[in-house]
């Protein structure tokens, strides 16, 4: 899976690259307006990752550009700015998904999968990882053929951890994936853990032999296939 | 001033009585005394009431005097005026005795002086009347001024528009306020974009500090003793990013940048997030229960009026003890939230300005009640606090 990183930002965006080509990503990555609609012209990619302030453009027009090409990338939008006029505006020109800085790298690497997965499939597939079996367009579980009984946010909790599979999750990313808007109100992420904890039991139940959702002490969780 | 107009009209009205009384007894001589004959005497005092000649008292000289007679159509003394004249008829003296009566005349000095006092008032009054009505007029244009004056609020900034006027001063004073205001206007806007700005700015290290903890927590030769300070680091990362965006918050509602309103239902807003809620109680084991005896609907901007909402909510988790409880209540136009706490009342002038914690918790980053009470003003909504028995209470009358 092909991805362009426009940031302008160095930091940042080594820190996103090294996280999406551990995740098996290839993620090329441009600093500045002109050397991204070079990159567009040229190419084409699953996911384009684009923060709107560049300092030598408005990253706006960059979707109108990619308009103009007929272009199906995908694209989200990183930006400090988070005001609902950019994302109005955003979505207008065409972006696929909005990420306000700053952001949890698992929250953005979820986004990707979904934006890749909703271009390629449709939105109508499947997510498989040995015996579980995730329906994306009914929402419904099966673990080796037979379906279990999950609740909605013990689905996103499945999807997000086995989107970041094998990187350990802190329990703040989590808390906040799960809280959606309210990711703001958090005062405490305990819950994470019964979350967690119901989702292990549910799994194991349905037959999974391997516990994939592995503690990592102090830090968080960890979706791992061994 | 009244009086003594009336003493010297008086004398001055006396004075001519007299001179007339004189007159008459002139003409009388010049006139009717040479023809007169003694035996026309009775007849003369038939037809004539107040001139009168009477035999003679031996008087010498003119004499003047008041005097009463009886009045038998009035049935009462009336004063006269009189004057006793020697004079001789035939030959032989006799006393002249003309009267004039003064009871008309009285009525006619008082009537005379109510005439002058109705004039002095009116012209009094009308005077009065003039000078109101000039000086409400010459002093229009300040009390515009100061009305406007009076109304202006720096945050809610609309121009100001002075009436034109002639008047130097008014116009000295009323040009220096404008320049006074502009100058204010642009200093406080300048203050609102700098916090714009530099929480914008602030965004953008602190998501490359959560980026980088994010990589960092991967690797897996992390010790027990890294982790601990991995995970402090990445809460205190949360802290700074959440307060940053409170920071932001606050500088976007100063700039009317939330003016879209829509009916929203409190009730509703309520329950929505219950759950929410309810989740983050559980490490405290606080009970969370509602009390809604009506509906509160109101005309504001849905996702500040949930702001408002959520952070009285999580307040009311956060300063609580544990298996604590929240009351949410609605009643008319009031919306209460109860919670137990901590023994000391909070200090309610504090309270909602900004940083002020009453505890050391590090939770809250102090700005939630500031940002309560701005969404409040905006809406022109009063929130308040109370403390009894243990229990902190805060209400929102919409």
């Amino acid at each position: 899976m092909k991805l362009l990183l426009i940031e302008d930002e160095i930091e940042l965006a080594k820190s996103i690259q090294n996280y999406l080509e551990s995740n098996d990503f290839v993620c090329e990555w441009v600093k500045n307006f002109s050397s991204a609609i070079d990159k567009i012209a040229i190419y084409s990619y699953d996911c384009i990752l684009l923060d709107i302030m560049l300092p030598d453009g408005d990253g706006f027009d960059l979707l109108t550009e990619l308009k103009k090409l007929d272009k199906t990338d995908g694209v989200i939008i990183i930006s400090a700015r988070e005001t609902l006029e950019s994302r109005i505006e955003g979505f207008n020109l065409g972006a696929d998904d909005y990420l306000t800085k700053p952001f949890h790298l698992s929250e953005l690497l979820v986004r990707i999968q979904a934006i890749i997965r909703r271009k390629q499939f449709n939105g109508s597939n499947k997510i498989i990882f040995n015996e579980i079996e995730i329906d994306m367009l009914s929402k419904v579980v099966k673990i080796n053929n037979h379906e279990i009984e999950i609740t909605k946010k013990e689905i996103d909790l499945l999807l997000f951890l086995i989107g970041n599979k094998n990187r350990v999750l802190s329990k703040a990313a989590i808390a906040e994936h799960l809280s959606g808007d309210m990711a703001d109100m958090l005062d405490n992420h305990d819950f994470v853990y019964a979350h967690i904890k119901n989702l292990k039991k549910k799994l194991r139940n349905a037959g999974c032999h391997i516990n994939y959702i592995k503690t990592i002490y102090g830090l968080g969780y960890k979706w791992q296939d061994e | 001033m009244a009086p003594l107009f009336y003493l010297i009209t008086n004398q001055f009205y006396l004075h001519e009585i007299d001179e007339t009384l004189i007159l008459t007894k002139s003409a009388f001589l010049n006139n009717s005394m040479s023809k007169l004959e003694e035996k026309d005497i009775p007849v003369w005092n038939r037809f004539n009431t107040n001139i009168e000649i009477q035999n003679s008292t031996g008087l010498k000289t003119d004499t003047l005097f008041n005097k009463l007679y009886y009045n038998n159509i009035e049935k009462e003394n009336e004063p006269y005026r009189e004057l006793n004249s020697p004079i001789s008829i035939e030959g032989r003296p006799y006393t002249l005795s003309i009267k004039t009566n003064l009871l008309e005349t009285e009525d006619l000095i008082f009537t005379l002086l109510l005439l002058f006092m109705s004039i002095l008032a009116l012209l009094f009054g009308g005077i009065l009347l003039i000078n109101k009505f000039l000086s409400t007029r010459l002093w229009k244009p300040f009390y515009q001024t100061l009305q406007q004056i009076e109304k202006f609020e720096i945050a809610n900034y609309h121009k100001l528009n002075f009436a034109s006027t002639d008047i130097e001063e008014f116009k000295r004073l009323n040009n220096s306020i404008e320049r006074l205001i502009e100058r204010n206007i642009i200093i406080y806007n300048n203050q609102r974009e700098f916090v714009e700005n530099a929480a914008h700015e602030l965004q953008t290290p602190i998501a490359v500090f959560k980026a980088k903890i994010d990589t960092l927590i991967q690797r897996d030769d992390i010790t027990e003793g890294q982790s601990k300070i991995l995970s402090s680091l990445y809460k205190t990362t949360s802290r700074l990013s959440k307060l940053n965006k409170n920071l932001f918050l606050l500088s976007k509602i100063d700039n009317q940048q939330f003016s879209q309103k829509e009916q929203v239902s409190i009730r509703n807003l309520i329950n929505t997030q219950l759950v929410f809620f309810e989740e983050q109680a559980i490490k405290k084991n606080i009970i969370i229960s509602t009390d809604f005896q009506n509906e509160i609907r109101i005309n504001a901007h849905a996702g500040l009026t949930e702001i408002l909402i959520n952070n009285l909510l999580i307040n009311a988790i956060r300063h609580n003890i544990n298996d604590g409880k929240i009351i949410i209540s609605i009643h008319d136009k009031i919306l209460s939230i109860k919670n137990t706490g901590t023994v000391k009342k909070l200090s309610e002038e504090k309270l909602f300005s900004r940083f002020y914690k009453a505890t050391t918790s590090n939770q809250g980053n102090g700005l939630g009640l500031a940002i309560v009470k701005k969404i409040a003003d905006l809406n022109g909504w009063t929130v308040s606090y109370s403390y009894s028995e243990r229990n902190h209470t805060f209400v929102v009358h919409f």
